[in-house]
Formats: C-alpha cells, structure tokens, sequence
C-alpha cells in the first residue's frame, strides 16, 4: 500500500486526511517499517494528529510536530525536522497535511525538498462536506491544493462519509463522484475509506483500487469511556 | 436537502443564511475563525455582504447600524473578542436592536489559551456590557442543535427588538457532525414588520430614530420599565431545557449545558449499568434559567452536582433554583482542559459516597 517513500495526504477539514495519516502510518508501523508521522496542520486548532502523539509513539510511530506549549498554537510552523526527513532516502514519511488550499502552503514551503518520484500526493474527497459538494467543487479543490502545494497530485482519495450516520450508498455515491473527478483530472483513484459495516459490501477487484478499512481513532470527549480512553486535552482514541 | 457533515462553525454560519441573514461583521479569532470564513465564501452567493471590520469594537458597531435599519444581521467572536463587543452589546440592548452574537467560548482570563471553555457564563447571563439590560443566552450541546438555536435566535431577536448570544464551548465551533436544514423554515416566533427600523424617509411616516441616549431622567427611567417588563417577558416564555434519565429514580442530579452535558451523559449511561443512579438537567436558556425546573428535578435527589468548563460559574444560577433545599457539589476543568466522562463519574461516585467537599459560600 503506497509503496512511494513518501505519503502526502491533503484535502478539506473534515474530509479525512488525519484519519487516513494515522490509518496508513499505523498500518506502516505495524508491518515493522519504521514510519514518521509529520503533522503539517496548520490550520485546524484542534482534532490534529499531533494530540495522538503518545499513542502514536507506543505502536512505533515516529511523530514530528511543535511540542510542549506550541503543540496547542495556532501558528504556521513549519520545523527543521519535516524537512531532515523528507531529505533522509532512508526515512519512511506520511504528511498530514491539514486543511484546504490555504492550509497547503505548510506543505507547499517544503516542496523544494519533496522526492517527486518516490511521493504519493493525495487528495482525499467527501461529497457530503460543503466546500466540495459537486464535482465542479472537487475539480477547483484538487487545482488550487496543487498550486498550493507546488507539486502535483498523483491520485484520489475517495472518502465520502457522515461519521456515524455513513450508509454503503453514501460510501459508493461518494466513489462513483470521486471517479468522475478523477476522470477530469486525469488521476487514478487509489484508495477508498469504508467503515467497518460498508467493508465487506466492496470488493477492491471490481473497484480497482484499495478499501482502506477505517475505525474513527479520533472522537470527541463524550464517546471517551466507551472506548479506551487516551488522556490529551481534545482526544479520545479508541 | 441531503445532511451534511459540517463543523459547528460552518453549520452556524449556514444556519444564519438559512434564517435569512444577510449581514456579517466581525474579526478573526480562533476558535471561531470558520463562522467568518464560511460567511466570507457563502454570503456574497446569496447576495449578502460579508465585512471583516479592522477590530470587534468596530464590527460590533456595524451590527448595530445595520441592525438599525432593519436587516437580520450575525456577528461571531470568541471570549476575548466578545469583551471587546461589550459597549455595543449594551447600546444594542438599551437601542432596542435585534442582532445576534455567537460566542465560541476559548478559555481565559485575559488572552488564556484557543482550547474550549465555558468560563464567560457570567458575561453571558449578568451583564458584560453596562447598564441594566439582559440577553436571551442559548447554548447548543450539538452542531445539529447550534445550527437549529441560530436560527431561532434570529426570530427571537426580531421578536423582542433584543440581542441574543449563542454561547458554546469550543468544542461546539470545532467538531464535526452530520447536520440537517429543512426546506421550509418556519420561524418559531409570530414576527411583526419592523416599522421602527431607520429605512429612508420620504415623509410619509414619522421619523424612526434609533437611539439610546436619554437625557431626561423620567424618560429614562420610563425607558428602562419598559425594558425591563419585556425581560420579565422573556423569563416567562423563554424557559428551555432538557432532561436525561429523570424517568427513572435517581440520588444525584447533575447540571450541566453545553458538550459538558453530553460527557454527563455518557457517564451517567456507564454508571446505570453499574446500579448507580444520576439524572441530569441541561439548561438550553441559560437566561431565563430554568430556576423551576432544576427545582423540581432536585426536588427527587439527594444532592446536585453542577459540572462546567470553569471554575463554577453557574454554581450561583443552581443554588437560587434550589433555595439551599439539596446540597450542592462540583466538579470542573479550566484552561481548556476537557472533562472526561471517567471523571465525571468519579466525581458522581464520591458525591454519593460521602466524600466530595459541598459547595459553600463566604
């Protein structure tokens, strides 16, 4: 599963990229590749993946993002470690790029040190999010994320949800939608989000493309006991 | 139309168009700056202007003008920033204008910190600006209910010539759920045209002049009867508030508004599969306070247990509801730290066991 070096995931809050960051990083992790986690949110001051960051580190993620009182700042930095890693050829790094264009210049002051040959860069879409509601929203996300970025997107992905009220046919619509997107763009849809009760319904041979299984890591506070409760000052893991 | 998955600022912002706003004024602050943005991209499809001022005192102004002449008019800020707005609050109120102010509670004082709170209760219920006046106050404890009080707050505003504040934690502006508008929007108020909005005059009626200056004394104190019998109004049919786990008996009551309640909520659920006993109040007016019905569901405890994001503001709202008749407790977290539903629990666990220090005053 994105076999390129790098791993860059961007697109609107609330479509799914720090999800799918930790999903894929955690995945890395788990099959013993050693992976850092460079958590470029600049824009959304809470729900980042930084906040993860002891859970993270205990199933061997390594975490690059501000610490200590700057982790809860809302200021644009950008530290000297993203751009050690992305230069070390030897270092595995998923970047959770936060939020929208605007968000991407984060990533865009690194694109210097980018290896465009060896990055996936993808833009996960939710249909049901009000800044890409319709395709023509999609297509103008996609071109000016790039812009921002200064590198361009290799693929999609298709992350079409409503948290708990997800349905299958939310989860096929939103696919279907980020394939016309796609089309237009001239980019493969890699990978599609599916929550644990729409899994099993989509088979990635008819699609041709990944099903990345995703159970909700990050909830608010009130769904904390529930699950195994992780003490950071926004977030509850499960 | 189909639900979608908006953060509590989007949905706040969408809810104001949904009530026909078309005018928004204010300044950038964290962590509400996605009502401003949101506005800033939906209003002008809609035909609205959307105005960043170059402070909140300056857009604080602007609500009142535009406000003055009639137009449904929105403003956002965050504690701070609400500080700043306090003079136009109290002109707004005093001059009779319906506007309403969204406040996305950031832990203080001072410039404190980004992270959720609920510590500008007091600002929001007693005052804040000068003068005698009140605000209707409404806090949601979901994005669905956010966007569902924003738009009633527009109606009510309108309805009593009066501001209201929305009042919710950070949390309110920063999470994510599905939300849901309705096609047709009936307003939850009988509205009356507003004849006395400053609109141009050729001549044909009497000049509307809005204003809060009275330098005759009588007149002013006349005004301020006036003012205060439409408050006693709104104490009389403005009341809202919701109950959890009361149909069944319960030892501890607890308080509790906001995404705090929801936290109250998952531990009282955890705690009855365990054969502990709590019920929970939710006031969703935080003025009016629901003083009769915290009452009346104390009445059937043994204690109550206020829970907030401050230092226990509300303590004070809880005690003038029970007259000293239960002993009262809290249990709080500041400076943006959450509370957990763990800790709630814990603390539901050492009220009814003895081990908890009531509250007690001077």
């Amino acid at each position: 599963m994105f076999t390129n070096r790098v791993t860059i995931v961007v697109g609107h809050f609330g479509s799914g990229t720090t999800e799918i960051a930790l999903h894929v990083a955690l995945r890395l992790a788990g099959t013993g590749v050693t992976v850092a986690l460079v958590d470029l949110d600049v824009v959304k001051p809470y729900f980042r993946s930084r906040s993860a960051r002891d859970f993270l580190t205990e199933k061997g993620v390594g975490v690059i993002a501000p610490e200590g009182e700057l982790a809860h700042a809302d200021l644009p930095i950008v530290m000297p470690a993203v751009r050690r890693a992305l230069q070390d050829p030897a270092a595995r790094v998923v970047l959770d790029v936060g939020g929208d264009p605007i968000g991407t210049r984060a990533l865009g002051s690194v694109s210097d040190v980018i290896p465009v040959a060896e990055t996936d860069h993808l833009l996960v879409l939710n249909f049901r999010r009000p800044y890409t509601e319709t395709e023509d929203d999609a297509v103008v996300m996609a071109r000016a994320t790039e812009a921002a970025a200064r590198i361009p997107l290799t693929g999609l992905i298709s992350n079409t949800h409503l948290l708990g009220e997800t349905t299958p046919e939310i989860v096929v619509e939103g696919y279907e939608r980020a394939r016309e997107v796609g089309s237009r763009l001239g980019l493969p849809v890699v990978a599609v989000g599916a929550d644990e009760a729409t899994r099993p319904l989509l088979d990635e041979s008819t699609l041709g493309c990944l099903v990345l299984e995703l159970t909700r890591l990050i909830r608010p506070p009130f769904e904390q006991s529930r699950f195994r409760p992780r003490v950071g000052p926004l977030f509850a893991l499960n | 139309m189909a639900k979608k998955l908006m953060k509590g600022c989007e949905a706040i912002g969408e809810a104001a168009i949904h009530a026909g706003c078309k005018l928004f004024f204010g300044y950038p602050i964290t962590p509400q700056n996605e009502i401003p943005e949101y506005m800033s991209h939906r209003l002008p499809q809609v035909g609205g202007t959307f105005v960043q001022a170059e402070s909140e005192v300056a857009a604080s102004n602007m609500l009142y003008g535009a406000s003055g002449s009639g137009e449904r008019v929105l403003t956002s800020s965050s504690s701070p920033g609400i500080s700043l707005m306090m003079e136009a609050v109290s002109y707004l109120a005093g001059s009779e204008l319906p506007v309403v102010i969204v406040n996305i509670m950031r832990a203080g004082p001072g410039l404190g910190g980004i992270l959720p709170s609920q510590s500008d209760y007091f600002q929001a219920t007693k005052g804040g600006g000068h003068g005698d006046y009140r605000l209707l106050v409404l806090a949601p404890w979901s994005v669905q209910e956010a966007a569902d009080l924003v738009q009633d707050a527009f109606d009510l505003a309108d309805f009593y010539r009066n501001p209201v504040m929305v009042l919710g934690d950070g949390l309110i502006g920063q999470m994510m759920e599905p939300v849901e508008f309705g096609a047709e929007r009936v307003p939850c108020k009988l509205l009356a045209p507003k004849t006395w909005a400053a609109t141009g005059c050729d001549g044909s009626r009497p000049t509307n002049i809005v204003n809060s200056l009275f330098l005759d004394p009588e007149v002013l104190e006349q005004h301020n009867i006036k003012l205060k019998a439409k408050y006693d109004r709104m104490v009389r049919d403005e009341v809202r508030f919701a109950e959890y786990f009361t149909d069944e008996p319960y030892d501890l009551l607890l308080v509790a508004y906001g995404t705090v309640a929801r936290v109250c909520s998952t531990a009282i659920e955890d705690l009855r599969e365990q054969g502990v006993k709590a019920g929970l109040i939710r006031p969703v007016s935080l003025f009016p306070f629901p003083y009769a019905a915290v009452r009346a569901a104390a009445a059937k405890a043994k204690a109550v247990l206020v829970v907030e994001l401050s230092s226990g503001q509300m303590i004070e709202d809880v005690q003038l509801a029970l007259r000293g008749a239960k002993p009262v407790y809290f249990k709080g977290r500041q400076g943006g730290m959450l509370i957990s539903p763990d800790e709630v629990a814990e603390s539901i666990r050492e009220v009814l066991a003895g081990k908890a220090a009531e509250v007690v005053n001077g």
